[in-house]
Parts: C-alpha cells; sequence; structure tokens
C-alpha cells in the first residue's frame, strides 16, 4: 500500500506540473537591430517560404514556380493554429519570408517586430493602386511602410430570404431602422421565425458592424494609442442589438457556421444573414434545397451614413529576417494582383480578392445559379468600395476579441448590456496594452 | 470488522521489502545496468517535465517592457512577483476557480460513488454476464474526451438533440446549454468518460481481497449488504483515496469538455477554468502572465490533491 501512496503522489506531481508545461513557450528579447532592409536582386537561384492558410494555395505557388525557376516558392500550411506557429516562429528567429495575416493581427504582430518595410523596394509602393483603398491603409499602416499586401477581404451585405419576405409582404430593408421593424413584423406574423440570430461569441462579426458604423476603436496621438473602443458609434451599434435581444427578435443561441445554425436556416426559423463576400458558399454548399431562395442586397445603412462594413480576409506579410525581399515582393505582387492567380484563389480556396483586378474576374461578373443567377459579386464590390478607410485594428485585438464576446455573451443571456461589453472591451484593451507595455489612454 | 481491514493491510506490509538498500552507485557494471535502465525515463522527465516546469516558473518572474514609437521593439526583464500579484488580483480567475471548485465538489463524489457502486456490483457472485458489464461500463474512457464532448454536444443542442425533441414533445423545455446548467452538462461528460476507469481501478482492489475472508465473514453471519460496506469498501479505501486524488487533479485541469461546448454554448466565456483562462492569456501574448496562472493552478492542485491524501491517510491505511 505504502508503494501505491508513493505512485500516487509521484502522478500527482507529475500531472500538477503537466499544466505547466502548457505555458512553456514563451518570448524574450525580440530586439530590432537589423539595418534597413535592402531591396537588391539575389545573384543565384532563390527559395521563399511561404506560410499560409488558403486551401489550394499550392496549386498557385506550383504555377509560379513553373514560369519562375530562378524564385522559388515553397508553402506550408499553418491554418491549424495560424497565429502560434507564427509567433514561436519569430521568437525562434525561423520565421518565413511570406506569411497569412488577418487584417486585424497586424498591429499585433508588428509590436511583436514581426515585420519588415517592403517600401525599399520600389514596386512594393507601386501596388498601392492595385489594391482597395481601405485595404491598402490597413497593410501600409497608413501609408507609413509597406508591411504586407492585401489578400482578401469580406466586405459586409445583407443576405436575405427573398421567399419569407414575400410571404409576409415584408419588403427587404434598406436601412437598420426598417430593418428593426421588419424584425418585429417577421416575429409578430410567426412567432418562430427571427430575422437574424446574434452570434454573441464573434466578436470579429460585430467589429464588422461597428467598422460600418464609422466607430474609431483606436488612434494614435501624443506618443499613445488613444483606446476609444466606447464611442457614441459603437454605443449606437450596440445599443440596436440589445434592444433587438431584448425583444427577442434575433436568437442569441446559434454560432456562426455551425451545424446548429444551418439546421435553423433549414427549418425556415431565420429569414436573413448578416454576412460577408467569402460567405456566399456557406449556404450554397451547406442548404443546397434552399437553392432560388436566397439573394443578397446591400447591408443596411445608418441613416445618412452609406457606408459598409468588413468582416475578415487577410494579407500576406513581409517577414523580418527574409534575406530575399526583392524575389518577396515580386511574387507576392504576382500573388495578390495577377488576374489568372486571383482567379485560382477564388475557385480553390474561395478567395475574394482584395485587388482591383479581381473585382473582374469572369467568374465574379457572372449570376450564380443559387442565388437565382443574380449577380451577388457586384453587390459585394459596391460594398467593398464603401468601407471606411480610416479604421484602424489595435495592437491586442485578440485579447479585446475575447472580452468583447465574454462580456456579449453575458448581455445575451440577460447579464448586463451590449453597451457594458464595449466597456469590458474598452478596458481590456487599456489593460492589454498596460500587460505588453504599449503607451496607451482612454481617448476621447 | 475493521479488525480485518487492518489485519489485511498490516499483512500487506508484512510482506513489503525490508528497508535497507546495497547501495547502487558505484558498483562496477551495476552502475552501467541502473543508468540503462533509468536513462529512458530521466532524459525525457528532464526535457519534457523539468525544464519546462523551470521555463515557465523563470517566465513567470518576467514582465515585457518596450521602448520607441507607436509598435516599439519588447523585451523582457526581471519583474518580482508583479505577474503572481495580477493573478491574485484576476477576478475572472478566481470565479474560474470558484466555479471548478463547485464543479469538482458536485461530480467527483457522485462519479465515485457510482464508480463505487458498480464496482461493488461487479464483484458479487449473484451477477452474471460480468465481462459484458465491465467492458461496456469502461468503454466510454476509451473515446477520448474532445470526441466524446462533440458527442455529447449533439445531444445537448436544441437544433439537433433526438433527447431535447423528446423532451420538447412531453412539455419539459430543457436547456442544457443556458448559463445556469452548462456547467453540469460538462460535469455529465465528464462522468460519463471517468465513471468507468474508476470503477476498474476499484474492481481491481475488490478481486485482490483474499476469499477466506468473505467466508469467515459469512460464519460470523454477516450478510451480503454487510460485507460490501464494513469489510470491502475500508479494504479498498486506498484505492477510493487514489481516484479522488485522480479526478481532484482532473478537475483543476479541465480543459476539453467545456472548450469544446463553447463552441455550440456562449455561456462558456474564454476563462471558464482555469486552464482555459491560461490559454486565453497566452494566446493573446502574455506568455509571462500565463505562466504565473499556470504555476498558481500547479500549486493548488499539490495543495489539495496533498491534502486530502493527507487528511485521509490515517482512515484509507496509507
Amino acid at each position: 500500500m505504502r508503494n501505491t501512496a508513493r505512485r500516487t503522489r509521484l502522478a500527482a506531481l507529475a500531472a500538477a506540473t503537466g499544466i505547466v508545461v502548457l505555458a512553456g513557450c514563451s518570448s524574450s528579447d525580440s530586439s530590432d537591430k537589423a539595418a534597413a532592409p535592402s531591396c537588391s536582386p539575389a545573384k543565384g537561384k532563390v527559395t521563399l517560404q511561404y506560410w499560409n492558410t488558403v486551401p489550394g494555395m499550392d496549386k498557385v505557388v506550383d504555377l509560379w514556380n513553373k514560369r519562375n525557376p530562378g524564385i522559388q516558392v515553397e508553402t506550408k500550411n499553418i491554418s491549424n493554429d495560424q497565429y502560434g506557429i507564427l509567433g514561436n516562429a519569430l521568437k525562434a528567429g525561423k520565421a518565413p519570408d511570406l506569411a497569412q495575416v488577418g487584417y486585424d493581427e497586424l498591429p499585433n504582430l508588428r509590436t511583436q517586430s514581426a515585420f519588415v518595410d517592403a517600401s525599399a523596394c520600389s514596386a512594393a509602393g507601386a501596388a498601392k493602386s492595385k489594391f482597395v483603398p481601405w485595404t491598402w491603409s490597413q497593410t501600409s499602416f497608413d501609408g507609413t511602410g509597406v508591411f504586407a499586401l492585401p489578400q482578401d477581404t469580406g466586405p459586409m451585405a445583407l443576405f436575405v430570404r427573398s421567399d419569407i419576405f414575400k410571404k409576409y409582404g415584408i419588403a427587404v430593408p434598406k436601412t437598420w431602422d426598417e430593418y428593426a421593424a421588419a424584425a418585429q413584423k417577421l416575429h409578430k406574423a410567426n412567432s418562430k421565425l427571427t430575422i437574424t440570430f446574434f452570434d454573441p461569441n464573434n466578436a470579429e462579426w460585430f467589429n464588422g458592424l461597428l467598422w460600418q458604423n464609422s466607430a474609431k476603436m483606436y488612434g494614435y496621438s501624443g506618443d499613445k494609442w488613444q483606446v476609444t473602443v466606447q464611442s457614441a458609434q459603437s454605443k449606437q451599434v450596440a445599443d440596436y442589438w440589445q434592444k433587438l435581444i431584448a425583444g427577442k427578435l434575433v436568437r442569441t443561441d446559434l454560432a456562426n457556421g455551425s451545424t446548429q445554425m444551418y439546421a435553423a436556416y433549414q427549418k425556415d426559423q431565420i429569414a436573413s444573414y448578416v454576412g460577408a463576400a467569402w460567405g456566399y458558399s456557406m449556404f450554397r454548399d451547406n442548404l443546397p434545397k434552399q437553392s432560388g431562395k436566397w439573394s443578397i442586397v446591400p447591408m443596411p445603412t445608418w441613416g445618412a451614413n452609406g457606408s459598409s462594413g468588413d468582416w475578415g480576409g487577410s494579407t500576406v506579410a513581409f517577414m523580418k529576417g527574409s534575406k530575399h525581399l526583392y524575389e518577396s515582393v515580386k511574387f507576392n505582387t504576382w500573388l495578390n494582383t495577377d488576374p489568372e492567380a486571383l482567379a485560382m484563389e477564388n475557385k480553390l480556396g474561395g478567395l475574394y480578392p482584395a485587388a482591383n483586378a479581381g473585382l473582374q474576374l469572369p467568374a465574379l461578373s457572372k449570376g450564380v445559379p443559387y442565388y437565382n443567377n443574380e449577380k451577388i459579386f457586384d453587390v459585394f464590390a459596391e460594398s467593398s468600395k464603401k468601407i471606411d478607410t480610416s479604421f484602424a485594428w489595435g495592437p491586442t485585438q485578440k485579447t479585446v476579441n475575447l472580452a468583447l464576446q465574454d462580456a456579449m455573451a453575458k448581455a445575451a443571456a440577460g447579464d448586463g448590456t451590449l453597451d457594458d461589453a464595449l466597456a469590458k472591451a474598452q478596458a481590456a484593451a487599456l489593460k492589454s496594452m498596460k500587460d505588453q507595455a504599449i503607451p496607451a489612454a482612454e481617448g476621447k | 470488522m475493521t479488525d480485518i481491514a487492518t489485519r489485511i493491510t498490516s499483512t500487506a506490509r508484512a510482506v513489503e521489502p525490508p528497508k535497507g538498500r546495497r547501495r547502487l552507485t558505484g558498483g562496477g557494471p551495476r552502475a552501467g545496468t541502473v543508468l540503462a535502465f533509468v536513462t529512458p525515463f530521466f532524459l525525457p522527465f528532464v526535457l519534457f517535465y523539468l525544464v519546462p516546469v523551470g521555463y515557465a516558473l523563470w517566465q513567470s518572474f518576467r514582465v515585457v517592457r518596450r521602448s520607441g514609437g507607436q509598435y516599439g521593439t519588447s523585451y523582457t526583464t526581471f519583474g518580482g512577483f508583479e505577474q503572481y500579484v495580477q493573478v491574485f488580483q484576476n477576478t475572472e480567475f478566481w470565479s474560474s476557480i470558484g466555479r471548478i471548485g463547485l464543479f469538482g465538489i458536485v461530480q467527483v463524489p457522485v462519479m465515485l460513488f457510482v464508480a463505487l457502486v458498480m464496482a461493488l456490483l461487479l464483484d458479487t457472485p449473484l451477477l452474471r454476464l460480468k465481462a459484458f458489464f465491465r467492458i461496456t461500463a469502461f468503454m466510454p474512457y476509451a473515446v477520448p474526451g474532445v470526441i466524446a464532448a462533440i458527442m455529447w454536444s449533439y445531444l445537448y443542442s436544441p437544433q439537433l438533440s433526438p433527447v431535447v425533441d423528446l423532451l420538447d414533445g412531453i412539455g419539459l423545455k430543457p436547456d442544457f446549454l443556458g448559463p445556469g446548467a452548462v456547467l453540469w452538462s460538462a460535469a455529465n461528460v465528464s462522468t460519463w468518460l471517468w465513471t468507468g476507469y474508476n470503477m476498474l481501478i476499484m474492481y481491481s482492489a475488490l478481486q485482490s481481497i483474499p476469499q477466506e475472508l468473505y467466508e469467515a465473514a459469512r460464519i460470523d453471519g454477516a450478510s451480503n449488504w454487510t460485507i460490501a460496506w464494513r469489510i470491502k469498501v475500508p479494504i479498498i479505501a486506498p484505492s477510493i483515496v487514489l481516484t479522488t486524488v485522480f479526478s481532484i487533479i482532473g478537475t483543476l485541469q479541465l480543459y476539453a469538455e467545456p472548450a469544446v461546448l463553447r463552441q455550440i454554448s456562449s455561456n462558456i466565456s474564454s476563462t471558464f477554468t482555469p486552464n482555459m483562462l491560461a490559454y486565453a492569456v497566452a494566446s493573446g501574448n502574455n506568455y509571462q502572465q500565463a505562466a504565473a496562472i499556470s504555476v498558481v493552478i500547479a500549486v493548488i492542485t499539490f495543495v489539495l490533491s496533498f491534502g486530502f491524501m493527507r487528511l485521509t491517510a490515517k482512515r484509507a491505511g496509507l
């Protein structure tokens, strides 16, 4: 019996220490002592590393490799833990030349000194005119350099079950006020029906809504980040959805993209979806029987403010430590502006291009059978042009998103309001920036 | 009856090998043999336990500092107990501890009681098809925790679950994923997963009890009931303590079940359990804080498991 006890103790010790192992990875100095990057072509053959999260990207790269024997690109799919892998590689000094980074993670990675400014290569700066304006203002950090090239975007729009709206004689809403009125009418007509769902665990989506209302969450002045997650604009959005939630006019029990969500749409319990360009295939592929019942119209607007929002999308960033900036710029530009490459990425990876040239792809100019042969991509292209270019993400966006989600979930369960959630997110932004020693203050 | 139990344990002690051992080191060829046997354990132990633990400890005493500008360049420096002070001031941390405390106080006794009853039932001569029941009860343990949680999440989900449909049909409107219920839905998954495992540990302890004891008890006029509660349970007390300690540790490390249920229920926050909190903090690049949280969880686990063993050492005959 003594043996058992001793073994138990060992096991207890081992198990207890096991938890600590989880926290094993960590940062040490990430000093930025590299000299200013230069942009001279290499003498011989060059091999670039490009880590990404896009299905089928290897096929696009194969095409490049066939045509450019002097600049070979190797890909690695890091979609299972994108930022974990990148963060660790950076700390180990083994980052790739190019990596997939979401727009909202750009400032965070820059605080980790992850990027190299490619503006030493004139080709990089010249690419500016090739992209949808807001994407360039984010990848260039408001024109202060070229740290990444935009790859894809998620301009938002309203997905509508036109048959349900027709059945209840309700016009498709053009403003958020009309949308709220329609929500009421639909729910009154059929208590099992709600106009849409509010996913409390989806800060990225909610950020898109805030963006649409020109809510400026971060600025920089007086040597400090100015945090304005809580502002009149964001409060307006929060109060709007709070009202819908409180009136039980939107469901809060569904997670975006979950089997449960599709089941609810399948059962005709939800009449619309506030989504992004990349979402068009979600309904087509998961609800084939509803073909012909859906249409896509512009996102409802906030009165006179005709702006649209963006949800998701990503960039291909120039990573620190790359020895082949010239070649990286060359490949990156081709990857994200060449019509042939864009067409493949759209077809294989479902990417909605950030390049202007991409918006005119043949595949994006045709009617889509699932949506009654409507030219749905015209709606997204139009949305794309109306996205506020002055919106900026924070340097600790992920932590802020988590705090926002946790508090939005509480609000959805009747504990607090969405306005409280903004306050929590604001506090989390300030606290997390302080933890990372990033100078920050409550903005006005 | 406790006399018998005491006698058994003292017999067990009597057959233990003598304490004084020959010195193992410095004995020529023997040292090499020992090394050959110990290295395969020791090397990974150092590499994958001691080194990471040491690293986490070291990290937990560091803080991030930054030089220059809007983005700046970060470096870490010694920060004393700053990270620990933050852990102790973190209300999310303490509510996650409180949450799993509640979870443990309810789930562990329920699970172990069910496991004990099942083990005792398996051990009675009255039960037929023993092998079948033993395997069936143990089977959930063979299902990985994440898979089990996914499976249960389908049963809990109002959109998809036949169980929910059925209960709805008879007028009950269960909300397994609601703010109050979701903790117990997670507890149910853990119970389903681990009861069979704990049962097996107790059952194997029961198997080692010599049959003569039961004969003696019967001659003394003990019923099956009395034999179970007055002889079997006291004798296997060490196994019950062992399973309790495992369960305490498991509870403090709770991660997979709530993390999976989080996919379908927004009522599980990113800081629902201490481990989830540590993960969330680490994913926000605050590795130093995550390390401090992990160290505190480890210390709490340590104190609780040893505390419990201490508390029960006498009674369990350990």
